[in-house]
């Protein structure tokens, strides 16, 4: 067991990697009564084509199968996994994204229990076609239900106009047709390929003594028997660097229209380090361009061109990315024509010097601190960064060394009109007129 | 938990010192008896405030100043609770340990005393632009309801089912008296929030008692104001709905199944505890009745629950499922309520709504904002609020008392909000 320690957070870290390649992270946080634990494996919606393992030759499954699967692992021959958890108090869940699949629950009480049925009911599989033919019922109407959510139906509109064949333009549950099609021996396929240990990261936070929670691990771990561990090959199409298309619009029944601007990343292959600054250099740059004391913000927001739903983001892993800038507005017009004006006059004169750098750099460390007190944050960011060769306690002293010319660099990876896209999501009532 | 002070009266800080967070949690909940008119008032105040005061005249001078206090939160919130309306200025400050520069945290408590005593003025009242826009941004937030659907559909529940009531009344109020506000009718609201409502101040983080409570006195010299009666929700009369049935249809995929009750108990009855353990073997989590019968054995939705409004004794079933499949849905939940009033509920079912009850408390207690947050509900029964005085009390319920709490619950309305049938077909080729 490997301790780390980070003097200025005032924060020791505990890391083991198990003999079946399971990477163990353990950070206890006093004055806490609850222990949060997750086990994600690497492997999310983008991952739709790859070669089994013990194979040759790659498979294309059915687009939604990494979630499908998430829901499927909770239900045993003996029943619902939930049903153990709540025996023991804990409040579990999961989650898929683009990327990773994270199974985690909290408690307060019986941590070892909770631990070996977190442990347990990931690493053994259970699927039959009766089962996987009930749940389509199930997943359906979550389906149905994010259909009729405006906002999750722009931001993949916008993802889908910037992607012409890369999976992140796939809406991540798939689609009703697209998960009628899945069967056991999909799941299985899917299972084991992505789950064996060596493709996973185990991450306890909060109320834990580290040694002997560590060796209950390397116990629990130790009886099971996995496959040897094969480098997973996993295939992704080419992708034009720049946007497919400019612009596209939905029309639902809302009360007012909502647009996106995506810009799409032309720089996706970085990882460690250099994606880390790489990718808080974007996020300051958008900061000191679209934030809430930019010149940009108070005129938009003056001019009632953006309202309190107005957000952007930047989003960054290998293979793909992007910016996002948008709000609810009554005047889509001139708010786009407003975005685009601004990342123009940035583009032709960078307007930014050391104090405009300082301030959101201080802004951004207060934010990491801040999380810091948050569980939740720590087990599900220090994960993901793990993932990209990334530690999320580097982001503070990364932050510190950031230059304006960093910030000016970076940045270049989303300037042009090429990268730009525009998504709205509009009220039905304006279709006739359009 | 927290150690009170009362600093005048009406005034109370309530100070919890601790290492556990690294930051500093401040927070001053103003509170007013709720009504459309004050809840409207209460909302656009709260933005204008915090668009700029007279230090920082501006709001991009105003941000930028919170960002070079390392990010500072600091923001003005328009809620209810009962039969209340609240109006909370929230500060988080990162604790001037962990940074390499110091007096971060006075500055805070500044800001804070300049946001609430020196607005930005203009001969003696509010700016009309500023109030103009934040008016507008007020209706926009309560106008954004419509685009979510299960917002929507629960609040048209409850309007069917409490019109004219606190349970109702939203936190926001209502575009009507949003756009009755004056820049003089807002200055009396603000000048009536500093004077005569009810005020908890909240501090935890690393900080010593007696230094924080001199620097709070010195920085907000209240006067002190009458003390409120304490809430008895019970005793609010209503009309009772007149129908049980309600459909509307908008332009959407999803059925969207919410179901109304009532019980006498609420938060201030002896039977509350009650209540909480039979809400939670009804829908209340994932090992309910309602998740295995209706979900898991039926596959009929993705999400359906039941949650318990003690405020106001009601109790809500929310469902999203096929828009063809209501009928099959209601029976399916009544039959789970009449299983409970029948007696039908395990040994095990309790034991888990225990535990997760009692992890669920522990839990909000590990976040500044929970501790906070739980003790200003708590704190209002009459007795010393702990962890263990609650879980005693779920402990000892018994089977017989859930059933006894299931037969006091009666459905009142059912409301389901679904797709227009003409135009079903062609939904999802937009």
């Amino acid at each position: 067991m490997k301790e780390l320690h980070f003097k200025q957070l005032d924060e020791k870290m505990f890391h083991e990697k198990m003999d079946n390649g399971l990477e163990v992270y353990i950070l206890p946080k006093k004055g806490f009564s609850k222990t949060f634990v997750t086990f994600t494996t690497k492997y999310g919606a983008i991952d739709r084509t790859f070669v089994p393992l013990g194979d040759s030759e790659s498979v294309t499954v059915p687009d939604g199968i990494a979630h499908f699967l998430e829901h499927k692992m909770f239900e045993k021959e003996d029943g619902d996994v939930f049903q153990k958890f709540s025996g023991y108090g804990a409040s579990a869940n999961a989650f898929t994204s683009f990327t990773r699949t994270a199974y985690l629950f909290s408690s307060t009480d019986h941590l070892y229990e909770n631990t070996e049925t977190l442990l347990n009911f990931v690493q053994e599989p259970y699927f039959t076609q009766a089962t996987v033919e009930k749940e389509k019922g199930i997943i359906g109407q979550e389906i149905t239900m994010y259909d009729d959510q405006p906002d999750w139906r722009l931001y993949f509109g916008a993802i889908e106009n910037m992607y012409k064949d890369h999976p992140v333009k796939i809406d991540i549950a798939g689609t009703i047709e697209s998960i009628d099609k899945i069967t056991a021996e999909h799941l299985y396929t899917c299972y084991e390929t992505f789950y064996h240990p060596s493709n996973m990261l185990l991450f306890v936070v909060g109320a834990v003594n580290p040694e002997d929670m560590m060796k209950y691990i390397r116990e629990n771990q130790s009886k099971k028997e996995f496959a040897e561990p094969q480098p997973i090959q996993r295939e992704f199409p080419e992708e034009p660097l720049e946007v497919a298309k400019h612009e596209n619009k939905l029309f639902m029944d809302v009360q007012k229209p909502k647009v996106y601007v995506g810009l799409k990343a032309k720089e996706t292959s970085l990882q460690g380090e250099e994606m880390m600054k790489h990718e808080l250099a974007i996020q300051l740059a958008l900061e000191l361009i679209f934030g809430r004391s930019s010149d940009f913000y108070v005129e938009a927001y003056e001019k009632g061109w953006i309202d309190e739903s107005y957000a952007f983001d930047f989003t960054l892993e290998k293979g793909y990315g992007f910016a996002l800038i948008g709000s609810d507005t009554s005047m889509p017009k001139e708010l786009i024509d407003s975005i685009k004006k601004e990342l123009k006059k940035v583009e032709e004169k960078w307007p930014f010097g050391q104090s405009d750098l300082d301030r959101v750099r201080k802004k951004k460390i207060g934010y990491f601190l801040r999380a810091l007190n948050s569980v939740e944050f720590i087990a599900n960011q220090f994960t993901r960064y793990a993932f990209n060769e990334m530690d999320l306690f580097d982001a503070v002293p990364v932050l510190e060394k950031m230059t304006v010319e960093d910030l000016q660099k970076a940045f270049k990876s989303i300037e042009g009109e090429e990268q730009q896209t525009v998504f709205s999501v509009l009220p039905k009532k304006e279709q006739t007129v359009s | 938990m927290f150690q009170t002070i009362e600093l005048q009266q009406g005034i109370h800080l309530h100070i919890r010192p601790t290492d556990q967070f690294k930051t500093v949690n401040f927070s001053f909940k103003f509170k007013q008896k709720l009504s459309n008119q004050a809840a409207s008032e209460r909302s656009v105040l709260a933005n204008v405030l915090l668009h700029s005061n007279e230090l920082f005249p501006s709001n991009p001078a105003f941000r930028s100043h919170l960002d070079e206090l390392y990010g500072t939160i600091m923001y003005l919130d328009s809620s209810k609770k009962g039969s209340d309306h609240s109006i909370t200025l929230l500060a988080e400050s990162v604790n001037d340990q962990y940074l390499t520069t110091g007096g971060v945290l006075d500055q805070v408590i500044n800001l804070m005393q300049t946001i609430l005593f020196r607005p930005n003025l203009e001969q003696g009242t509010f700016k009309e632009s500023i109030v103009k826009r934040e008016k507008d941004s007020v209706i926009q937030r309560i106008e954004s309801i419509y685009d979510d659907k299960t917002r929507f559909a629960q609040q048209r529940l409850v309007e069917l089912m409490r019109p004219d009531h606190p349970a109702s009344i939203g936190a926001n109020g209502t575009i009507k008296d949003v756009s009755a506000i004056t820049k003089e009718s807002l200055f009396n609201a603000y000048k009536k929030m500093l004077e005569e409502d009810e005020l908890d101040i909240y501090v935890v983080g690393d900080v010593d008692v007696e230094e924080m409570t001199a620097k709070l006195k010195e920085a907000f010299p209240f006067k002190a104001r009458a003390k409120k009666q304490k809430n008895i929700h019970e005793n609010i009369e209503h009309p009772t709905s007149q129908k049980n049935n309600v459909s509307e249809q908008q332009e959407m995929k999803q059925g969207k199944l919410h179901i109304g009750y009532n019980t006498p108990i609420t938060f201030t009855h002896p039977d509350f505890p009650k209540m909480q353990i039979t809400n939670g073997i009804f829908g209340g989590y994932p090992h309910a009745k309602l998740f295995l019968n209706v979900r898991e054995k039926e596959s009929m939705a993705y999400y359906v629950s039941s949650s318990f409004s003690s405020a106001y004794g009601l109790l809500f079933v929310l469902a999203g499922i096929d828009a063809s499949k209501q009928e099959k849905a209601v029976r399916l939940i009544d039959e789970q309520l009449e299983a409970m009033k029948n007696g039908e509920i395990s040994k095990n079912e309790i034991d888990q709504t225990v535990a997760m009850l009692k992890n669920q408390l522990k839990e909000a207690l590990d976040s500044a904002r929970g501790q906070i947050e739980i003790y200003d509900q708590y704190k209002d029964l009459d007795e010393k609020f702990s962890v263990d005085s609650w879980v005693e009390k779920w402990t000892s319920v018994t089977k017989d008392d859930i059933q006894e709490m299931a037969k006091s619950i009666n459905k009142e309305l059912v409301y389901f909000l679904s797709g227009k049938e003409e135009l079903s077909h062609e939904g999802a080729s937009l």
